[in-house]
């Protein structure tokens, strides 16, 4: 993935390869047609569970109508309940603040290990690498449950190591019991997992950027930092804006790993977010239609954050 | 997810699945494959195996599948799978709060026709009333199960204490108990299903029923003197934090690594905990095991007492068992029923420790305190309310947060009537 996102940097920031995609333009006939499966299966795949999700939410729809009920339509009747309760739009300023602050963490330390790749010798590089690749590679649930022994009240490796460097009100210390420090824990968990993906995405467009600029820009006299902010981050800047659109979008959807921190005790209503609020709707109460409600909801924003970065992508290519 | 493949590829491979509903007879004759979900890991193989063994014996050429859902997934998986008819387990276990949920929406089949074969009255009433509707039965007790309470005999008499006669005797006792580094009794802050016994104890109620409508009644004067009662438990007796529910408790009782001093002197727990207690030995297959609390000296059980001495209602643990609607199987399903409602099966239960859902065969759990012990709280206990919305509440874990609240210190009353507000409309469904 790394390697198609590289690739498609220089597509949009240089102009010979712009001109050498339109030479194929007279032969577009056929490209339309290879499009066609993946267009169709988009559909099939997408389009009958948004089309579903958009009937289901004008439609009464409770464990009644699961077990063969017919459901009556009620127009926008569930948006006119589901909107009014307080319960969401607690939950979407918490999910919006947890999704921005993990997406910008997660690039700002994934954009940094770029760098540090970029500065050590190629063994050390090495390491670091199989490193992020072994913590990217560790299924979810082994390791969230792994974070979660770490921050065991009881028996968990950070309150003890809290307690011998001095600071004793940790022992028995519970990280999950107050939604803050929830949220603290579910943050480092997520960065975490996340932090490789960007890591090396970054690391992968930073080698694109030719050595003839670099020197270029010593010769001048630039520090280092003078080279990060006006060399190497304009130009890897495309790779930067669309592993923070996929951080976004990821991170407002984030559902397991609050599931399974909440499972080890937490107040579940303080620490929803969006997706284990429909989760608790559609399983939990079995409210189906209302699921169906907040779902679209969640499209509606996940298409409002992901609408500049579209905006601008399409600017480029027209 | 694994369990849910292998049962689509079942009922694929086996059943046929149609809209309409097969022909029973044909069916039994070319012989079928049918599933039973049980929940947790309550049942012991043996009587699995007996379940499998018995049910090939006596109907020849069909088979039986036993699958295991968590406690946690049961709702969920019934829920998506109990509606379609080429993924539905056949007969499946169902905590008997949970029932109604499906019962009144028809996702059973109607059992009053077989009722009477299965033991009628004889079967617990109090799980049947849970699993009818409108004077049909749809779901059966299975098991029943109690909890009592299990402690270190050795601290209790060190510390000049006899097994108290009442609850007030029994809170002093464990609040004097409580050191920094131990529990009089531990019990977690989210933990409302032990927590209930005080509720119950004062004589308060979760909910009560006025024709369909179901009202939460947290606001009861009772209800609250027990959850005051319990707050205080929490708070002078309990070193476990307030988020914590389904402990391990009997990791707290037990003896530390190296023979360390217990993280608590007495614990709450369902009878079969008993086997997680006591110290270490090895059994037949050279595995470190712990002997089921064999020093009397040492560790003691006693009933939770009520308020004027005697027994205090517990919530009851237990299973209802029930045939989906949708099963291809039925005549096959009823079969497996009537074996698991024969005396060979309902005795088995009981030597397991597991209550028998036909009252008949009570006696088979033994005499011992254990068992004894088992009967008197059983008897003594309750159910939660048998509202249409009750697994909802569950799920979304309202009371959990309750009682966190509460043992947070929090104003009893103004949680009450918070708490009322939210579960009055998910109780009605």
């Amino acid at each position: 993935m790394a390697d198609t996102l590289v690739r498609a940097a220089p597509v949009q920031a240089t102009g010979p390869r712009r001109r050498a995609g339109s030479r194929t333009r007279p032969r577009s006939g056929p490209a339309y047609l290879l499009l066609l499966p993946a267009v169709a299966i988009l559909l099939l795949g997408l389009g009958y569970p948004v089309y579903w999700q958009v009937v289901t939410s004008l439609q009464e729809y409770g464990l009644a109508q699961q077990f063969g009920q017919p459901p009556e339509f009620v127009g926008l009747e569930n948006y006119a309940r589901i909107f009014a309760e307080d319960d969401l739009w607690a939950v979407v300023v918490r999910s919006l603040i947890f999704c921005m602050v993990n997406a910008a963490a997660t690039v700002g330390i994934g954009l940094a290990l770029a760098l540090l790749m970029r500065a050590v010798r190629p063994w050390v590089r090495l390491v670091l690498q199989s490193c992020l690749l072994l913590a990217w590679a560790m299924p979810m649930v082994a390791a969230v449950t792994v974070w979660r022994w770490l921050f065991d009240w009881r028996t968990g490796v950070v309150n003890w190591l809290l307690v011998q460097i001095g600071f004793d009100g940790y022992a028995g210390h519970n990280w999950l019991a107050q939604p803050l420090s929830f949220f603290f824990v579910a943050t480092v968990i997520i960065v975490w997992m996340s932090v490789p993906f960007v890591a090396l995405s970054i690391f992968a467009g930073l080698t694109q950027v030719p050595d003839e600029v670099l020197e270029a820009a010593r010769i001048d006299g630039a520090g280092p930092a003078q080279t990060l902010r006006h060399i190497l981050v304009p130009m890897v800047r495309p790779v930067i804006a669309i592993v923070l659109l996929l951080q976004v979008i990821w991170d407002l959807r984030v559902f397991a790993q609050i599931r399974l921190l909440q499972d080890s005790g937490a107040p579940v209503s303080e620490t929803n977010l969006l997706g284990n609020f429909i989760f608790e709707l559609g399983i939990g109460r079995q409210d189906f239609a209302g699921a169906a409600t907040v779902s679209i909801l969640v499209l509606l924003l996940t298409v409002l954050l992901s609408w500049p970065y579209v905006r601008s992508l399409m600017k480029e290519l027209s | 997810m694994l369990a849910s493949l292998t049962l689509t590829a079942c009922s694929g491979d086996s059943d046929e699945p149609s809209d309409e509903p097969a022909g029973d007879d044909d069916v039994a004759a070319e012989g079928a494959e049918i599933t039973l979900w049980l929940a947790g890991g309550d049942t012991p193989q043996e009587l699995r195996d007996y379940l499998i063994d018995t049910f090939a014996a006596e109907n020849p050429g069909s088979t039986l599948t036993i699958e295991e859902v968590g406690w946690g997934d049961l709702v969920t998986r019934l829920t998506t799978a109990l509606p379609d008819a080429a993924n539905t387990p056949d007969v499946v276990e169902i905590g008997n709060t949970q029932s109604p949920t499906f019962t009144t929406v028809g996702a059973f089949r109607d059992l009053s026709g077989i009722y009477d074969e299965l033991g009628g009255s004889d079967l617990l009433q109090s799980f049947v009333e849970v699993g009818s509707v409108d004077g049909k039965q749809y779901a059966l007790p299975y098991y029943f199960g109690s909890r009592y309470m299990f402690y270190r005999k050795d601290i209790w008499t060190a510390a000049g204490l006899e097994v108290p006669t009442t609850l007030g005797e029994f809170a002093d006792a464990v609040a004097q108990l409580k050191t920094d580094t131990q529990s009089g009794f531990a019990m977690g802050g989210q933990d409302w299903r032990n927590g209930i016994s005080w509720v119950f104890a004062h004589g308060g109620e979760l909910a009560t029923v006025d024709g369909d409508t179901w009202t939460s009644t947290l606001s009861d004067p009772k209800t609250i003197e027990g959850l005051e009662a319990w707050q205080s438990i929490y708070q002078t007796a309990s070193n476990i934090p307030a988020t914590e529910r389904d402990v391990a408790y009997w990791d707290f009782l037990n003896d530390g690594t190296d023979g360390a001093a217990p993280a608590a002197a007495t614990i709450m727990a369902p009878g079969w905990a008993r086997w997680s207690l006591g110290d270490l030995t090895t059994n037949d297959a050279g595995e470190e095991v712990r002997d089921g609390m064999a020093d009397t000296n040492k560790w003691g059980i006693f009933g939770l007492p009520g308020v004027d001495g005697g027994l205090a209602p517990v919530f009851a643990g237990g299973s209802n068992i029930a045939i989906s609607a949708q099963s291809q199987n039925p005549e096959l399903a009823e079969n497996l029923l009537r074996i698991i409602f024969s005396e060979d099966y309902q005795t088995m239960l009981g030597q397991n420790g597991l209550g028998p859902g036909n009252t008949q065969y009570t006696s088979s759990l033994g005499d011992d305190e254990f068992a004894q012990t088992m009967m008197d709280t059983a008897a003594a206990s309750k159910l939660t309310p048998a509202a249409p919305g009750w697994a909802a509440v569950e799920a979304a874990f309202v009371y959990e947060e309750l009682f966190q609240k509460i043992a947070e210190g929090g104003d009893v009353a103004a949680l009450a009537a918070e708490y009322d507000d939210i579960i009055t409309p998910m109780l009605n469904g």
